[in-house]
């Protein structure tokens, strides 16, 4: 790939036929990332490989710092946006697990850090393949999560999470499903850079390095305040869905493309609605689709910011629904489903509680096909309430 | 910024744990049990000199290469330095702490260094004004009275020196050859003195020229008339010719530069005047032997003098005792007993004991008795009390007569120049006291340098300035992490055939070069020197500096009393106590 | 009398934490002013997270950053990464890290930059434990010593880790060693050290009073002791190859190190002869390491 064509400069945007992975290293070029500091990991490598080849191109002035391990990349980039400068990174499964203790103090630091995980299972035993795990694992941490179908998603939610992260002060987390979407090609509408500029404006941070005004960052905080820096945090999470939705309008204004923090789709007045995020929704839409045209009352929701929980959205979204099903590609042993989980937390304190009907599939790599995706459909319209906590699906007993 | 920063709510934090302000308001200092607080203290060579001379501190201007400074400071104490440099017993060397380390610093090296160079320079010494107060007159113009007179001049009396010989100086010019001690040198030192405005009459014997009653209109008198009446050995044939006495012969080398010995001269005696006849003999071209009743240990001689005195080929004959003289065709015959040592005597030397028919007979062109000083009492006033051949004298210099003083070699059995300048100032400050109505014993108790007996007119002068504690530091105070070994830097001397023709100088003077390699040995005992140590190590930066500069103050707002700068001064010029609670 | 001329400005103000007579305290004292203002320091967990005070205040008055334990190369080589992008070639990277966030937890993040050969003078405080959770043992703790978790029933049983070794083959352009007891020295190297480019280890020992028993105020006399004992000799490595070992006019055996330390008062006489053979024979090591 010759580096010249990433960037026409001069010409209108371009579209290509590219990777989930090629996408994000587009994403984060385009946002003319300063610091980029890496660890391979199936199936993130191809993000690191072609990171370095267009930063060697030389165009921007973005330094790699390929680390020793997936720690030191988030403590790299701690450092680095600690100095004031745009940083990035990408990572999966074990990796981002390693990585978690920095998670917490990307978040505790309120450096605007943007990252891409591609959603693996966690071993053992080692799976390489497809599963929410390992970053709904890292839901405590303080970071934004959003979730992506399709490979345009993806590289349109790098550019929106650098502004995101940098107005709301936290960091965020864009994923991609590993190899669906990590490996796979899609014909994706790649922006200028200059088109980028006009969206994304230069980095600014409220503390950073000046060596003309020395200050100690990440002071040790008594009881007397920690609770007080704590409180700031959920109040700035709390500001996140404004700030989302002000960037996603933004966004659609000038590339036409905009995402919202869920999408329903489908018949209004559904009496079923299914709930999925990443790719399955894809699948999803084409069951739903079916199923409507067959009779069946059922509707989608496409999740795609997870943290902040989008509680009011989906309150909204799922007004008249009589069940809620959500297909889980991931698992909290002892618990159950995250996204159900979440989802039942959210509804408590409502009025209006449809019984959730908590489905789980698809941990590592296990493909959710349209066939069980029906059967979960069909399940939920035939019973008033899961007999279950946790249904699972396509299971081998 | 030291005050501090309280928040009242989250929405007055920043979102971040940056911080906003320093610790200035956590005075640390609450935390001590120990304090640490600058105290000068009094070094060993301070305290041994008995002309009370400030060394450590005129060391420390040499370091800093302000040698007129050091002269300054010399002169505040003794008005004699090139004198002392030279003919000095140098106690101060023997108790310099450097001496346990490798070799003691070359006090007496550095002090010749300081006047010569200053001299060199033409210093300018200006007289003082005597308006307001009385008048002073100091019998004697050898150190202790000159001394007085000095210190008297700076205290705005008026002071009259009257010294019987044509030229003022006592035994520093008469008693004391050139090769030990050139007459430029002497001269130059009185002159500072004369500067001052103090009156020496010369070629004025009191109790001849003058009666003591005539003396009345002084309201003080310091007599310093010395020990210059040479004590015979009274043996038969003592009082024939040819039978010089020491103190005589040197006087008349001194006055004239030049005297008539025969070819082979005995000398009798074994102390410095023994040494000195003995090398000035040699130097007229005769030979010399010294005859001495005890042995190379116990002779009271500077260990210096004996061996420059051999080296010169001076021959000395001990346990030998003359006791009797008999003339025979114009030869001395000097009849001996040999001696032996026995049980020791008051003095702690061993006393001498005759070997029974050991009779033998020595034979000399000339003999020369120099066995011991006396004093000349014919002039004392009545009521001056005397004892075992001195005056009698109290603590502070008072005689039984009121109003007179006595200092010196007439008043003490401690024959040494550096005694006899000590007493001298002692006096001075004596007679102030006794004519401004003010305890003498009193003033003298505040400014004893150490336990005493020296002391330093500069604190009766400027009392609280330079304040120092009494206590002595041993070397086992000092922290040796801080020296490495290194020469001595001793003056050099001429070359033995050189030196013996003439009397000229037997060493030169330090160079600059060498005199500030030999500052630089000095461990400054007691009294800092601005090395910073405490400054390095402080964890807490509590010792604090004014323009750059070590102010010698502590930062107890923020001192914990570690004690790290009380161990790292190399020199014990902190002290540490226990923190009152 | 050769003064030594060190800068006036304060960079750790007065008001800490530190103990009293903190041998580090002397050393972050001296190396910030050293350093001078233009400097961003990492400070990985230890001692120095604590010592400065608490939020909203800190006694340093350069840059500081606290990190992670781990993390002392890697956020080091992220804050040089982002100065160099800003254009910034002036300001100097340093990280102080303690001997646990160096040997120990922190050795892996310390490898991978010294491999990169990051731009930054990474200063190892080293006090011979972690002494900031109350002393327990770490890899550099010596042999024999008392710790919280090496009793006295038990005490160090293995040696302590050559941090300079494993440095110096990482061939990085610059390593040595220094302590309190040499201020000069400190000062001399840090002075060389920031006119270097890459990776600049400087391995520091500052005795700790509660740590290794020891009276507040021998803190400096000790460290000078461990220099002449050979217990920590003060040389410098060039390029991983070239040696400089400073000569010592007053090398005295260890016993007169071990005595003044109630961390070792439990040795036993065969105790200080084993310790004296590994002193001895480490610095034969040492010795032919340097010939090579």
């Amino acid at each position: 790939m010759s580096p010249q064509g990433h960037f026409p400069g001069g010409g209108g945007a371009m579209k290509k036929v590219i990777t989930g992975n090629q996408a994000v290293a587009y994403g984060a070029i385009l946002s003319r990332v300063d610091v980029v500091s890496a660890y391979p990991i199936t199936p993130q490598t191809t993000i690191v490989e072609e990171l370095s080849e267009l930063i060697a191109s030389g165009r921007l002035r973005t330094k790699f710092l390929k680390v020793e391990s997936e720690h030191s990349a988030m403590a790299a980039l701690i450092g680095a946006s600690t100095g004031g400068v745009r940083c990035f990174t990408a990572t999966s499964s074990h990796g981002l697990a390693y990585m978690h203790e920095m998670l917490h103090w990307a978040s505790g630091a309120r450096l605007p850090i943007v990252m891409v995980n591609v959603n693996r299972a966690i071993g053992p035993p080692w799976n390489i393949w497809s599963d929410q795990s390992d970053s709904l694992s890292q839901r405590d941490t303080g970071w934004i999560q959003l979730y992506c179908e399709n490979n345009q998603e993806v590289l349109d939610t790098i550019l929106q999470a650098f502004r995101i992260a940098e107005w709301g002060k936290l960091p965020v987390m864009v994923v991609l499903d590993a190899f669906v979407l990590s490996h796979t090609s899609e014909a994706v509408e790649i922006p200028t850079l200059e088109e980028v500029d006009q969206f994304l404006p230069p980095y600014l941070q409220e503390y950073a390095i000046d060596t003309r005004e020395p200050m100690a960052f990440s002071v040790i905080a008594t009881p007397d305040y920690f609770l007080e820096f704590r409180y700031k945090i959920q109040r700035a999470m709390e500001e996140v869905p404004q700030i989302a939705k002000k960037v996603d309008d933004e966004f659609k204004s000038r590339f036409g493309r905009g995402y919202g923090a869920i999408e329903r789709y489908g018949k209004e007045g559904a009496e079923v609605l299914l709930m999925t995020s990443g790719t399955v929704t894809s699948t999803s839409r084409i069951v739903i689709q079916k199923l409507t045209e067959k009779g069946v009352s059922v509707a989608g929701i496409k999740i795609k910011r997870f943290r902040p929980f989008p509680s009011e959205e989906l309150h909204e979204a799922i007004r008249g629904a009589k069940k809620l099903a959500v297909i889980d590609r991931n698992l909290s042993a002892g618990v159950g489903g995250i996204f159900a989980q979440e989802l039942r937390a959210s509804l408590y304190s409502r009025e209006e509680r449809p019984p959730v009907f908590g489905f789980i599939s698809g941990l590592g790599g296990r493909d959710i096909t349209p066939e069980l995706i029906e059967e979960a459909i069909h399940y939920t319209w035939e019973h008033p309430r899961p007999e279950e906590e946790i249904l699972w699906l396509g299971l081998k007993k | 910024m030291s005050n501090q920063i309280i928040f009242k709510g989250a929405s007055e934090m920043p979102e971040i744990s940056v911080s906003l302000g320093h610790m200035d308001w956590n005075k640390t200092g609450a935390w001590r049990t120990q304090r640490p607080f600058y105290e000068d203290k009094t070094a060993p060579c301070n305290a041994a000199c008995p002309a009370g001379n400030d060394i450590v501190s005129f060391i420390q201007k040499i370091d800093q290469g302000d040698v007129e400074g050091a002269w300054s400071l010399v002169q505040e104490e003794n008005p004699f330095p090139g004198v002392c440099g030279r003919v000095c017993f140098h106690p101060c060397e023997s108790k310099c702490n450097r001496g346990r380390f490798d070799e003691p610093i070359a006090i007496h090296a550095l002090e010749r260094f300081v006047a010569d160079f200053a001299s060199q320079r033409s210093r300018k010494v200006e007289k003082i004004s005597t308006q307001e107060k009385e008048k002073i007159a100091i019998i004697g113009s050898g150190p202790a009275g000159m001394s007085c007179a000095y210190h008297l001049a700076r205290l705005h009396y008026h002071a009259t020196v009257f010294e019987s010989y044509p030229l003022a100086g006592g035994m520093l010019r008469m008693g004391i050859p050139s090769y030990r001690l050139p007459k430029d040198v002497l001269d130059r030192e009185i002159s500072n003195i004369e500067a001052l405005g103090v009156e020496i009459r010369t070629g004025i014997p009191i109790g001849e020229k003058i009666q003591m009653e005539a003396l009345s209109d002084y309201q003080a008198i310091f007599i310093a008339t010395g020990a210059h009446m040479s004590r015979g050995l009274k043996i038969p044939g003592e009082k024939g010719r040819g039978v010089l006495s020491g103190l005589d012969l040197l006087k008349k080398i001194n006055l004239t530069g030049k005297a008539k010995v025969g070819e082979r001269v005995a000398i009798i005696g074994g102390g410095n005047t023994a040494m000195d006849v003995a090398r000035s003999v040699i130097r007229l071209g005769k030979k010399a032997t010294v005859l001495y009743r005890r042995s190379r240990e116990e002779m009271p001689a500077f260990e210096e003098e004996i061996v420059e005195a051999l080296e010169e080929g001076v021959k000395i004959r001990y346990l030998v005792n003359p006791i009797g003289i008999k003339e025979k065709n114009g030869l001395k015959r000097l009849e001996c007993l040999r001696m032996e040592l026995g049980e020791k005597d008051e003095s702690g030397r061993r006393k001498p004991e005759p070997v029974p028919n050991s009779n033998f007979f020595v034979e000399a062109d000339s003999l020369i008795v120099a066995a011991g000083e006396e004093i000349e009492t014919s002039f004392f006033p009545k009521g001056i009390g005397k004892k075992e051949g001195i005056i009698l004298t109290q603590m502070d210099g008072r005689t039984a007569v009121e109003g007179i003083f006595a200092g010196g070699d007439v008043a003490t059995t401690q024959r040494t120049v550096a005694y006899a300048i000590g007493s001298g100032k002692k006096a001075a400050m004596a007679i102030d006291c006794h004519l401004r109505g003010k305890n003498s014993e009193e003033a003298i108790r505040q400014i004893l340098i150490g336990d005493g007996p020296s002391l330093s007119i500069f604190r009766y002068l400027n009392p609280g300035e330079r304040p120092k504690s009494p206590h002595i530091v041993d070397f086992e105070e000092l922290n040796m992490d801080y020296f490495e070994p290194s020469k001595r830097q001793g003056e050099k001397e001429r070359p033995l055939r050189e030196r013996k023709k003439g009397f000229g100088e037997v060493t030169a003077t330090l160079t600059k070069e060498a005199a500030l390699m030999e500052g630089e040995r000095c461990f400054s005992c007691g009294t800092c020197n601005e090395c910073e140590n405490c400054y390095i190590f402080c964890p807490d930066a509590s010792i604090l500096k004014r323009e750059g500069k070590i102010f010698h103050q502590v930062d107890y707002d923020f001192c914990k009393g570690c004690g790290v700068c009380f161990v790292e001064c190399p020199r014990r010029a902190i002290s540490l106590e226990e923190e009152a609670r | 009398m050769k003064k030594m001329e060190i800068p006036l400005s304060e960079n750790l103000g007065h008001g800490h934490l530190a103990c009293a007579g903190c041998g580090a305290a002397i050393s972050m004292r001296l190396t910030l002013k050293a350093l001078g203002e233009k400097t961003v320091l990492i400070i990985p967990a230890s001692c120095w997270s604590i010592i400065p005070g608490f939020w909203p205040y800190s006694s340093y008055r350069v840059t500081a950053i606290h990190a992670g334990f781990v993390t002392g190369g890697a956020t080091a080589s992220g804050v040089r990464a982002a100065l160099d992008v800003r254009g910034d070639r002036e300001t100097l990277v340093a990280v102080w890290a303690g001997d646990g966030g160096t040997f120990d937890i922190g050795i892996q993040a310390l490898s991978g930059a010294a491999e990169r050969n990051e731009d930054f003078i990474y200063i190892c405080n080293d006090n011979e434990g972690y002494m900031n959770t109350g002393t327990q043992r770490s890899s550099a703790t010596p042999f024999l010593a008392w710790t919280t978790t090496t009793p006295v029933m038990q005490p160090k049983e293995n040696p302590k880790k050559d941090i300079m070794a494993i440095m110096a083959d990482h061939q990085i352009p610059y390593a040595a060693t220094a302590t309190v007891a040499y201020p000069e020295d400190l000062f001399r190297k840090l002075e060389k050290a920031k006119k270097i480019q890459g990776t600049r280890f400087i391995h520091l020992l500052s005795p700790c009073p509660p740590g290794w028993k020891i009276s507040s105020e021998l803190v400096v006399k000790i460290s000078r002791l461990a220099v002449r004992s050979r217990v920590f000799p003060l040389y410098e490595i060039e390029n991983g190859r070239t040696y400089t070992l400073q000569e010592e006019s007053h090398v005295v055996p260890v016993k007169e190190y071990l005595k003044l330390q109630g961390r070792f008062s439990h040795l036993k006489e065969e105790d200080i002869r084993e310790t004296q053979r590994r002193v001895d024979d480490a610095w034969e090591r040492l010795l032919r390491r340097a010939r090579c």
